[in-house]
């Protein structure tokens, strides 16, 4: 293989690669403004089928607890962005702007007991990606 | 208006078909999968080896075909099983329940047919892709035939996937219009639906029925259950059968006061079996209107809650028997019957055999409905809902022993340490608990909240059913043992329904509770939703575990020459956050199985194989969920593979072009539904 093709190869690879998370869940990654704007978009948009208590009804899962949080484990933010932003609400995909989902998100993570930070939460799923969603603090 | 549409690829039936027999080493013995279960039987059987517990972890992905695109959103609910008939793979697939015709060797699509109903499908109880279609021959042409969201039965060309246009109205049978009963309000948004795959029985296909979800119901004046035989050739009604008695038929007066007239659901919404010698069909019949309170519907209420076996030409019923008197747990019957010849005491028995949410095994002579062994009915609590009728008695089983727990005792809750376990009985002491049967109560804020039941609404087994092969008589079936449901009941808010009452909890909002699917199909409208009030209640969990100890999902081998369950294993990877939970450090747990009601079990000669619901991710195997082979005999894991989302309809196998392959189901979390199929590499 020539030096051309290897380095294409690797800018190639390098493009389609998973992109590397130099974040977690854990590290502060949400504002406690943009959760509390995220409540009431809770609320109204997701709380009739997922319970006020995000304990869940019927069919719709809980979004809080450690079933949840192990449900994304080894995933991203971004990736659970992008399941809710694709399908959700249920019966009015598309919907929200990705503001009001990206507020949603922090409250969602705000209510399993995640730390909040100086900073929101992106509304660009690309950026998400770069943190990474684990069920348990990987510095405790 | 009713448009259908279709695709027809380049690539025919035909042209694929030549190229697999070309391809196909002399000797080798196609085996097709022609039913939803395998056969018309209900077995999830076939005695194939090539795929084998010394191989078994070799397995490769041979093809897969994601759904996404099968309608106007991705799925994350695939629960079909396909079909395989001489080298095509026929399926049910997106959100909006289409059928596909792929080659069985490389996955290619072949055709797609689907149905745009518009306002009917968007009414529908029941969405999204649905479990199969149904595959019927003569040896001259071959049919698909499956059931719209919206309750048409379609019949289509196996070779190009275009309408039978001698079937019915040019191809389809409106199943609404085409029933005894006027459906309320309107043929357009009468609920009434099924999402299960049709039985052929000759030249017969049988067709059933579903509702919404019936914990929060809004009326109990809805539309009536009900079982059909079409014929295959022209889609003529044969017979119909009212689940629920009209005036004059046999079993109107279970309904005290008159309630026959009124009360609906009491559908066939899981599939039927057959015994074409002995000309029987075999009807496993849901609960009435509602699933938790049957005041409005005194009596026994048949054939609610019952098998019924009738007449293949006429409809009629030869014998029946109901599992429970005026049923107000959602327990259903959610399985297909097994019909095993088995042998006991030395006798030859044809058996049909139900297995249940309520973890019991029913094993029956399927010619006469005698039980095998003694189901004595057995006192049971007495409850005091207001309005509400309680059976005094419920028939249990004498063999074999349940296979799954049948209610809740302090024994049930978790106990990994003696402080989880304290605080387990700390959050129980504000509900009810107690043996099967015991019945859900008036929520009160100063408790009880509800009655805590294992296996009410989601089983024991649900609507994978279970499996048998017929050369051992050994029954193999998954049971969810910690599918907990807390049976509450509150007067519903003004506007949601004429019932009393419906599933609540005090101090909470009552929310309407929708059915699989409902809301979610491609003619699904977009609608709004009434904001939900602030506040919350408990959570059956302590710490974040599970308030019932493991196992919490198990499959067992249940031999029914003798009634004896041969052995039992937990099923699926322990859950990440009970192994990685600080108050578990350091302990040894064994394989805790997964609580999960979707899982559906695959015989071949002699492997039981099954995927894990859940995504774990482990020092063994990164983030996925494994499929799994154990050993008939003995219970022992002898391989896995692992898939990217955990499994969420009933695995499948077949032989074409002397290789075996095993489909498989996968969806759920972040992953939409995909068909994988698996075979072993070329060496």
């Amino acid at each position: 293989m020539s030096n051309f093709r290897l380095a294409l190869l690797l800018v190639v690879l390098s493009m389609t690669g998973a992109m590397a998370q130099t974040a977690s869940i854990w590290d502060g990654v949400y504002s406690d403004a943009q959760a509390d704007r995220g409540s009431s978009g809770f609320a109204g948009h997701c709380a009739s089928c997922h319970g006020a208590n995000l304990a869940g009804t019927g069919e719709a899962p809980a979004l809080a607890g450690p079933h949840f949080l192990s449900d994304f484990d080894g995933l991203s933010v971004g990736d659970l962005f992008d399941r809710i932003r694709t399908t959700m609400p249920q019966d009015n995909p598309g919907s929200l702007t990705r503001d009001q989902l990206a507020d949603i998100l922090a409250f969602l993570l705000k209510a399993n007991g995640l730390p909040s930070g100086a900073k929101e939460l992106d509304r660009r799923s690309e950026y998400l990606k770069a943190i990474g969603f684990s069920a348990s603090n990987p510095h405790p | 208006m009713i448009g259908g549409w279709a695709m027809k690829l380049r690539l025919c039936t035909g042209a694929a078909l030549a190229v697999l027999i070309s391809a196909c080493p002399a000797g080798a013995q196609n085996v097709d999968w022609t039913s939803y279960t395998g056969d018309i039987t209900g077995s999830r059987y076939k005695p194939l080896d090539q795929i084998n517990a010394a191989n078994f972890s070799k397995l490769e992905v041979a093809w897969r075909f994601k759904t996404d695109n099968i309608g106007n959103r991705p799925e994350y609910k695939l629960e079909g099983t396909p079909l395989q008939v001489g080298g095509v793979v026929y399926a049910t697939a997106g959100s909006r329940r289409a059928v596909i015709a792929l080659d069985a060797v490389t996955g290619e699509l072949l055709w797609v047919h689907g149905e745009k109903e518009g306002a009917r499908g968007a009414a529908a109880p029941r969405q999204l892709s649905g479990r199969g279609p149904a595959y019927w021959s003569d040896g001259k042409e071959a049919r698909i035939l499956y059931v719209t969201p919206g309750y048409q039965l379609i019949a289509l060309d196996a070779k190009t996937g275009q309408r039978i246009s001698s079937f019915g109205d040019h191809g389809a049978v409106d199943l609404k219009a085409d029933s005894d009963q006027t459906i309320k309000p309107n043929l357009a948004s009468g609920e009434i639906g099924w999402q299960s795959a049709p039985t052929v029985v000759g030249d017969k296909i049988l067709v059933g029925s579903a509702f919404r979800e019936g914990f929060t119901p809004t009326t109990a004046d809805n539309n009536k259950g009900t079982a059909r035989a079409y014929d295959v050739r022209t889609g003529r009604k044969i017979w119909e059968f009212h689940t629920i008695p009209r005036k004059g038929e046999f079993g109107y007066d279970t309904w005290l006061n008159g309630s026959a007239e009124h009360t609906g659901n009491t559908g066939v919404w899981t599939e039927m079996t057959a015994d074409p010698d002995a000309g029987l069909v075999y009807l496993p019949v849901e609960s009435p209107t509602s699933d938790f309170y049957g005041g409005t519907r005194p009596g026994n209420n048949l054939y609610g809650n019952s098998l019924v076996a009738v007449d293949i030409n006429t409809g009629k019923v030869k014998w029946f028997y109901q599992f429970i008197h005026h049923e107000i747990w959602d327990y259903d019957m959610s399985s297909a019957p097994l019909l095993m010849d088995i042998t006991v005491n030395g006798k030859p028995v044809k058996a049909v055999v139900e297995p249940s949410k309520m973890g019991f095994l029913y094993v029956f002579d399927r010619i006469t409905g005698r039980p095998v062994w003694p189901i004595p009915e057995k006192k049971v609590p007495k409850g005091d809902v207001p309005g509400e009728w309680y059976a005094p008695t419920q028939p249990i089983p004498s063999r074999p022993a349940p296979y799954a727990r049948t209610g809740v005792a302090e024994s049930d809750l978790i106990d990994f340490t003696p402080d989880l376990h304290q605080k387990a009985l700390a959050v129980t002491k504000n509900y009810k608990i107690g043996p099967i049967y015991t019945p859900p109560v008036v929520s009160k804020a100063g408790g009880p909240l509800a009655t805590l039941g294992l296996g009410p609404a989601n089983g024991g087994t649900n609507w994978p059913g279970g499996s048998f092969n017929p050369q051992n008589h050994t029954v193999y079936t998954y049971a969810c043992n910690s599918c907990l449901l807390a049976m509450g009941l509150v007067p519903p808010p003004q506007g949601m329904s004429d019932l009393p009452y419906v599933i609540g909890q005090a101090g909470q909002q009552v929310v309407m509770i929708n059915a699989a699917g409902a809301d979610q199909g491609a003619d699904a409208p977009l609608v709004k939703r009434a904001p939900a009030r602030a506040g919350g209640g408990g959570r059956l969990t302590v710490d974040g575990l599970p308030l019932i100890k493991p196992p919490y999902g198990t499959i067992s081998a249940i031999n029914l020459d003798t009634g004896t369950i041969e052995w039992q294993v937990a099923h699926g990877e322990t859950p990440d956050y009970v192994r990685n939970h600080p108050a578990l450090k350091g302990m040894a747990l064994p394989r805790t199985g997964q609580t999960g009601f979707n899982i559906g079990t695959l015989l071949t000669k002699d492997l039981v194989i099954a995927g894990d619901a859940d995504v774990t991710t482990t020092p063994e195997h990164p983030r996925g969920a494994m499929l799994r082979a154990y050993d008939q005999k003995t219970g022992k894991e002898v391989g896995n593979v692992l898939m990217p989302a955990g499994q969420s309809g009933s695995p499948m196998t077949y032989m074409v072009g002397g290789k075996q392959y095993i489909i498989v189901a996968v969806s759920g979390g972040n992953y939409s539904g995909e068909y994988i199929c698996y075979t072993l590499p070329n060496e």
